[in-house]
């Protein structure tokens, strides 16, 4: 085939979460961010949780991508929304989503 | 308990994320606590009223009637709103309409802030 | 007196998503939040641009002639007009190969302030100092 392919992103290697520093850090996946939860690429976990952090996904969002608490690595803690909630008020002081 | 200001910049039914952010924001007014609502970029498209719910779609105006009514504070960016052809007789009744100090303000009187960003 | 501090991240390029340039614009509304608050009450962002985010300090942006859309540059030129402190992080202008020469500068449009090129862990700590933190 003759085929033309439009690239329209630009995206670097270097992760925003790599360089951030925290006395205490929660990654909290959720959106398509539940992949790193539950995937294994070519039979390996994601490097990212190596991290020193606290890893939470959220289950809605495990659910609708067709996953089941089983499937999550063992790091992984798969919370609700509401334990996100609690988790936003009396574990994490400042939020941010990359 | 404590307030909740939430940002979202997403876009109605082209990002899960805007569903993301009115989940969240029900959760927390359902536990108690005080939440404030900032619309801007895409997201403003939540304003306009008559969306039609259709199930392989994300839907916005039922779930945030909802939080209106439970006291949820909503605010849609102006600006962004306008510039998508939306006008103040389209949008969902007690949706406030103002510029980007809104935000700020809110955040200044909020224990917690999620900003989500568009894509 | 309450101040507020944020730190606005942007993070991302201009111009695909509207998303970054909204990062500066808010900061810049911090101008006018005062009518918002209480007498004496203030918000103080800080404008950073980290990672592919620092694109957006390039001069010569002719986004109003292409498209008829102002700018990004344009944008940073009123944070620095309004007295925003703008960081940018050195680390990533070096990596793209961007002196300061190509960054802008509102010196002609009777800026005071200039943008500062510090090293990450200079933003970390603005972030660390900061209340609330908003990426874009």
């Amino acid at each position: 085939m003759k085929l033309g392919v439009f690239v329209s992103d630009y995206r670097n290697t270097i992760d925003t979460l790599d360089r951030l520093k925290a006395e205490r850090l929660g990654i909290i996946f959720v959106q398509n961010g539940i992949y790193h939860a539950a995937i294994k690429e070519g039979g390996k976990p994601p490097s990212l949780l190596e991290k020193s952090a606290n890893f939470y996904a959220l289950s809605e969002d495990l659910l609708t991508r067709g996953f089941i608490d089983s499937d999550v690595d063992s790091r992984v803690k798969v919370i609700n929304y509401s334990d996100l909630i609690d988790l936003i008020f009396n574990d994490y002081e400042k939020l941010a989503w990359l | 308990m404590a307030t909740l200001t939430i940002g979202v910049f997403s876009s109605l039914v082209g990002s899960m994320s805007l569903d993301f952010a009115l989940k969240l924001a029900e959760t927390a007014v359902n536990k108690g606590h005080k939440v404030n609502l900032w619309l801007s970029g895409n997201a403003t498209a939540l304003a306009k009223k008559n969306q039609k719910h259709l199930k392989d779609y994300s839907h916005g105006e039922k779930p945030l009637r909802a939080l209106l009514e439970k006291g949820v504070e909503v605010c849609s960016c102006e600006a962004c709103t306008l510039a998508r052809g939306i006008q103040k007789t389209d949008a969902i009744e007690g949706i406030q309409w103002n510029a980007m100090h809104w935000y700020l303000a809110k955040i200044h009187t909020s224990e917690r802030v999620l900003h989500i960003g568009g894509e | 007196m309450a101040d507020t501090k944020l730190a606005f991240i942007v993070q991302r390029p201009q111009y695909k998503s509207e998303n970054p340039k909204l990062g500066i614009t808010h900061a810049i509304s911090y101008q006018t939040v005062e009518i918002l608050l209480e007498d004496g009450e203030t918000v103080t962002p800080t404008l950073c641009f980290i990672g592919d985010g620092v694109l957006a300090c390039l001069k010569n942006q002719k986004a109003m002639e292409a498209y008829g859309t102002t700018s990004s540059e344009a944008h940073v030129k009123t944070a620095l007009l309004v007295d925003l402190n703008v960081l940018v992080c050195k680390e990533d202008l070096e990596r793209f190969g961007i002196t300061e020469d190509k960054i802008v500068d509102a010196e002609d449009i009777g800026a005071e302030k200039k943008i500062q090129i510090v090293p990450f862990e200079t933003i970390q700590t603005e972030m660390d100092s900061a209340k609330h933190l908003l990426f874009f």
